[in-house]
């Protein structure tokens, strides 16, 4: 599904440029599950910017379901981002303005799914993360693992074939965390892949396989199946 | 403390260079157009205030609104007017007379010479004053005593600008100054006065003594025969009311009935319904003399002075609002600080302090630098309003009044963002759990809507007013301006008057000459009488009209269109007994057929109408045609040539030489009738020239507010839009979002600012008899300039965060 080969990325300030990726290469497999771990700063998060077409990278190739996607224009790359992609944040980010079924409908808007159509597919989805009784209200008015759980809806209520989480667990607690990890297994034995960036080891544990990386490369790279 | 705070407002400034700049210059741009405009304010609102006594000074009028065909105030009294008013009442300490109208007994304009020179100068400003005009008017003299310079039979009175111009360093007193060629009887200079003050109502370089002075045989004792203006200096507290209603009375019964009835006006019976004699205050002469007619000068307007003045304070609270919405729209970014500052123990009321410390060194750099700006842009002001105005700079006055507004401006602009910002809970700010208040926001867009709904009746204004005297210039006057010149001093060739009309119609180029100093220009002689049919003298009620004697030319050269009936015959004295008159007396006296009619003068001769003449505008376009009647009689200071060439200046050339011929010591003084015309509507001209500027500058001011306004809710924004970008959203689909809310806002605006603008435009164009319709058509422009410009301003904006990186957004979350 994805296979990138000497993935370059540098960071200019007015003094000094900075690698955030070196090279970098590897290929995730249709229905894989794959934890990205290493320390602060080691390019984890820009990595999967790229991966989710949300940023340039400076070299290198980065096949998408079988497309070199490196020179995509911003339209093409939205296209592919929006019929393939979905994101969950470490943050959530939802928007505060929108209630919880406006923020889970909002792919389904861009995607141009009909109105009845969407009404189904997100509360269909709202079901399934068990957040039904809550459609009606605010992020602010939820809790932590509340907000990504519909942060996890959002994600997948478009049916993507690849589901891109950064640090989902990082601002929840334990239970919380345990939760939402369920939610992505369970996500995954259904045939959705998933790149997730974490800290956590245990959450690790959840994936099949984990990339490591060090100053922009990866040095390691553990099977869990 | 105070310094802690300025120093912290000092670095806040230079930190957010951007905001502080547009903070700072709309402010500036605001305070120097309010300044600019108070000056000129101040300027028209001081009229005649410096005269010692000038509460105590009157201008007398006549109220004629219930005369058909006149419907308005007069100021011309007749010679004996005011030595009657001074003699028969005690309240009166003493009264002058001021003779000015153009072109009569040489008042207006005369070509001079003085003793011992043989050059003849054209110089304007002349009048005929007496003695106790100079003493209650307070004139000052530089040369001569002001007790007795006018007590003689021919002095005259010249300004010092004058004798700079011809007697450089010396003293003129004693010189003999001749006038239009005649050679005997000479003025004598007694004196020279100081100029008149540029907010003084009169205007005058020359004054000629009246003593022993008649404008026709026994005119001096004639009640109707009214060419005087006539000031009266009451003695101090007296009750103004009652001594008008006193006096009117008096001078009616007492004077003007006997006289009428004497000279067999059968309008003496109702004198007293027709007029109403009282007395305008010499101070408010410049601005509220809207309802007079025939005013020699131009006075500016009351209403002129209310909208300068509120498009002035418009200005201010554009440029405030600014202020208040960038301040609270920033907010966001400060949050953070409050929140620390209350943690390390700063007390709301010190955080308010410092936030209103921090508007109030705005407010004080924006009125600085506007004071500067305000001096900078002040010659280009003055030529636009054409009056020398100057920056008060010694006004104890200003510079307090600026400082304590720059103090007001600061604190009401500071008073909200302060209290706003200093509420932040530090608990939530510091969590990251501040939400942008949705009572801000509405505030901000309220405010907004108030800008635009401002802007939006400015444009249309400018447009409307724009359109206005667009029409006037260009529509259909009833006459042919074009093409014609007028020779002035024409009187100077006596009997030869005629011949040399006749003999210019030979020169090629030139279609026709008429003689007639009654010019369908304002300003230009004027004079009339009670008409009625002549079977119903005594039975119907007379009407007033304008009765102007012109030669068998004038209506061919000047292009009036003749409707009915014959002109005037070419044969002298043939026709004596006719009249010409036009559709607005036809109507006004109900005539049926009306050639072959007679009409008569109210207890005077018939006449015959031989002709019916289009109505044509004579006077100013914001009033109806009046009745007016011609007569063939000679009226000779003007002469009207109608010209029929390409090559205008070898026709005037010729004219010239012919002129030379004719009296070679008169220097050869000409205008164009079309840029005279313009000249009457030159101040309208000017007051739309300011108006249009300081709207444009309005919208900019609102402009500015908005350009940095939608930067802080882009900014604001940006999470959110992130977020959509990379959900699918596309740029246009960001961008439609971002633009919507402020087009939701202008569009509240234009439905707000239309019925405004409607009712203000309406009341300002009742003033005007001829005026153009206000189509929708002008709304819908100043609704789509109004919207373009917001739409422009905030695309930038806009476009911006469309085309952001969401990926740094979200990663900076």
């Amino acid at each position: 599904m994805i296979k990138i080969t000497d993935l370059e990325k540098y960071y200019k300030t007015d003094e000094l440029q900075t690698i955030a990726l070196n090279k970098l290469s590897f290929e995730v497999k249709e229905g894989e599950f794959v934890a990205i771990m290493g320390p602060s700063g080691c390019g984890k998060s820009t990595l999967l910017n790229i991966l989710g077409m949300l940023d340039d990278s400076d070299g290198g190739s980065f096949i998408f379901n079988g497309e070199e996607v490196i020179d995509y224009n911003e339209r093409k790359r939205a296209n592919i981002r929006k019929h393939n992609i979905g994101f969950v944040f470490q943050s959530f980010n939802l928007i505060d303005q929108l209630s919880v079924f406006e923020n889970v409908e909002l792919p389904l808007i861009y995607t141009g799914v009909k109105k009845a159509e969407r009404k189904k597919r997100v509360e269909e989805v709202l079901e399934k993360m068990q957040i039904m009784h809550r459609r009606k209200h605010f992020p602010q008015q939820l809790s932590g693992g509340q907000q990504q759980r519909v942060a996890v809806a959002r994600a997948v209520v478009n049916n993507p074939k690849l589901i891109l989480a950064d640090e989902p667990t990082g601002n929840l607690d334990s239970s919380n965390g345990n939760e939402v990890m369920d939610l992505l297994t369970e996500l995954n034995s259904q045939g959705t892949t998933i790149v997730m960036v974490t800290h956590s080891e245990h959450d690790a544990k959840f994936t099949h396989r984990i990339i490591r990386m060090l100053d922009g490369q990866k040095v390691a790279e553990n099977s869990l199946v | 403390m105070i310094r802690n705070y300025f120093k912290i407002a000092w670095r806040n400034l230079l930190k957010n260079k951007g905001f502080s700049f547009i903070n700072i210059f709309g402010l500036s741009i605001g305070v120097a157009a309010c300044i600019l405009i108070s000056i000129y304010i101040l300027h028209e609102s001081s009229y005649d205030k410096h005269v010692s006594n000038a509460e105590n000074i009157y201008r007398m009028t006549t109220d004629y609104s219930k005369v058909r065909g006149l419907n308005g105030t007069g100021i011309f009294f007749s010679a004996n007017t005011a030595p009657t008013v001074l003699n028969d009442f005690e309240e009166v300490e003493n009264t002058g007379r001021l003779m000015a109208v153009q072109s009569f007994y040489g008042a207006g304009s005369n070509d001079i010479r003085f003793d011992g020179e043989a050059t003849q100068h054209y110089e304007e400003g002349f009048a005929y004053a007496d003695q106790s005009i100079i003493d209650i008017m307070d004139v000052q003299m530089i040369y001569g005593d002001a007790k007795t310079v006018l007590t003689n039979p021919k002095t005259i009175v010249i300004s010092k600008k004058i004798a700079n111009k011809y007697f450089k360093n010396q003293n003129p007193i004693g010189r003999s100054m001749y006038l239009n060629g005649n050679n005997q009887d000479p003025f004598k200079i007694s004196g020279v006065m100081k100029d008149f003050a540029t907010n003084s109502h009169m205007d005058y370089d020359f004054l000629m003594t009246l003593k022993d002075v008649e404008f026709g045989e026994g005119t001096l004792n004639d009640w109707s025969f009214c060419a005087y203006f006539t000031y009266v200096l009451l003695k101090p507290d007296i009750d103004i009311k009652a001594f008008e209603q006193n006096m009117n009375t008096i001078l009616i019964k007492r004077y003007l009935k006997p006289a009428y009835k004497a000279a067999g006006f059968p309008s003496w019976v109702h004198l007293e319904e027709r007029m109403k004699i009282g007395l305008q205050p010499l101070t408010d002469i410049n601005l509220y003399s809207s309802h007079i007619f025939s005013q020699l000068n131009f006075s500016n307007d009351i209403k002129t002075i209310w909208i300068f003045g509120i498009v002035a304070l418009f200005i201010l609270i554009i440029a405030s609002i600014n202020f208040v919405n960038l301040s609270t729209a920033k907010s966001a970014n400060r949050a953070k600080e409050v929140g620390l500052r209350k943690v390390v123990g700063s007390t709301r009321r010190q955080l308010i302090g410092q936030f209103l410390a921090e508007s109030i060194l705005i407010s004080l750099m924006a009125f600085s630098i506007g004071i500067v700006l305000s001096a900078l842009c002040m010659p280009l002001f003055r030529s636009m309003c054409g009056i020398h105005l100057v920056m008060p700079w010694s006004s104890v006055m200003f510079i307090a009044t600026t400082l304590l507004t720059s103090l007001i401006v600061g604190i009401l602009a500071g008073l909200y963002p302060s209290f706003y910002l200093s509420k932040f809970n530090s608990v939530n700010v510091l969590k990251g759990r501040l939400s942008i208040g949705n009572k801000s926001n509405a505030l901000r867009g309220g405010l907004v809507v108030f800008q635009f709904t401002i802007s939006i009746v400015l444009i249309v204004g400018t447009l409307i007013v724009n359109k206005q005297l667009q029409f006037i210039l260009n529509s259909k006057i009833g006459f042919e301006k074009d093409q014609v010149v007028q020779l002035y001093s024409t009187n100077v060739l006596n009997f030869k008057t005629k011949s040399f009309r006749d003999e210019l119609k030979t020169i090629p180029g030139v279609a026709n000459a008429s003689i007639s100093d009654f010019l369908p220009l304002k300003g230009s002689n004027r004079g009339g009488e009670y008409f009625v049919k002549t079977e119903k003298i005594g039975i119907d009620e007379s009407i007033y009209a304008q009765l102007w004697s012109i030669d068998e030319n004038y209506i061919e050269t000047l292009g009036i269109q003749l409707l009915e009936g014959r002109n005037f015959f070419k044969k002298d004295k043939a026709d004596r007994e006719t009249i010409i008159i036009n559709q607005a007396l036809v109507k006004a006296l109900h005539l049926e057929n009306p050639i072959g009619k007679n009409i008569s003068r109210e207890g005077g001769r018939s006449w015959e109408i031989v002709g019916i003449v289009e109505d044509f505008n004579y006077d100013d376009m914001k009033q109806t045609i009046k009745p007016l009647c011609f007569v063939n009689n000679m009226s000779n200071s003007v002469m009207s040539v109608k010209l029929n060439t390409t090559d205008v200046s070898a026709t005037l050339a010729a004219i010239a030489g012919k002129w030379k011929a004719f009296v070679p010591d008169v220097a050869f003084r000409y205008k164009f009738m079309d840029a005279s015309f313009a000249n009457m509507y030159e101040n309208v001209s000017r007051i739309k020239a300011v108006f249009t500027t300081f709207a444009i500058l309005a919208i900019l001011v609102a402009c500015l507010g908005l350009l940095a306004l939608s930067a802080y809710m882009v900014e604001q924004r940006n999470r959110e839009m992130s977020i959509r970008k990379v959900l699918g959203a596309s740029v246009q689909t960001i961008f439609k979002l971002l633009t919507k809310n402020f087009l939701v806002l202008v569009i509240i605006a234009l439905a707000v600012a239309i019925p405004v603008a409607y009712y203000l435009m309406q009341t300002w164009l009742q003033d005007y008899e001829y005026k153009i319709d206000m189509s929708w058509s002008v709304f819908a422009i100043a609704g789509i300039i109004a919207l373009a410009i917001a739409l422009l301003t905030i695309s930038y904006h806009a476009m911006k965060s469309a085309l952001i990186n969401p990926a740094k957004v979200l990663r900076t979350e």
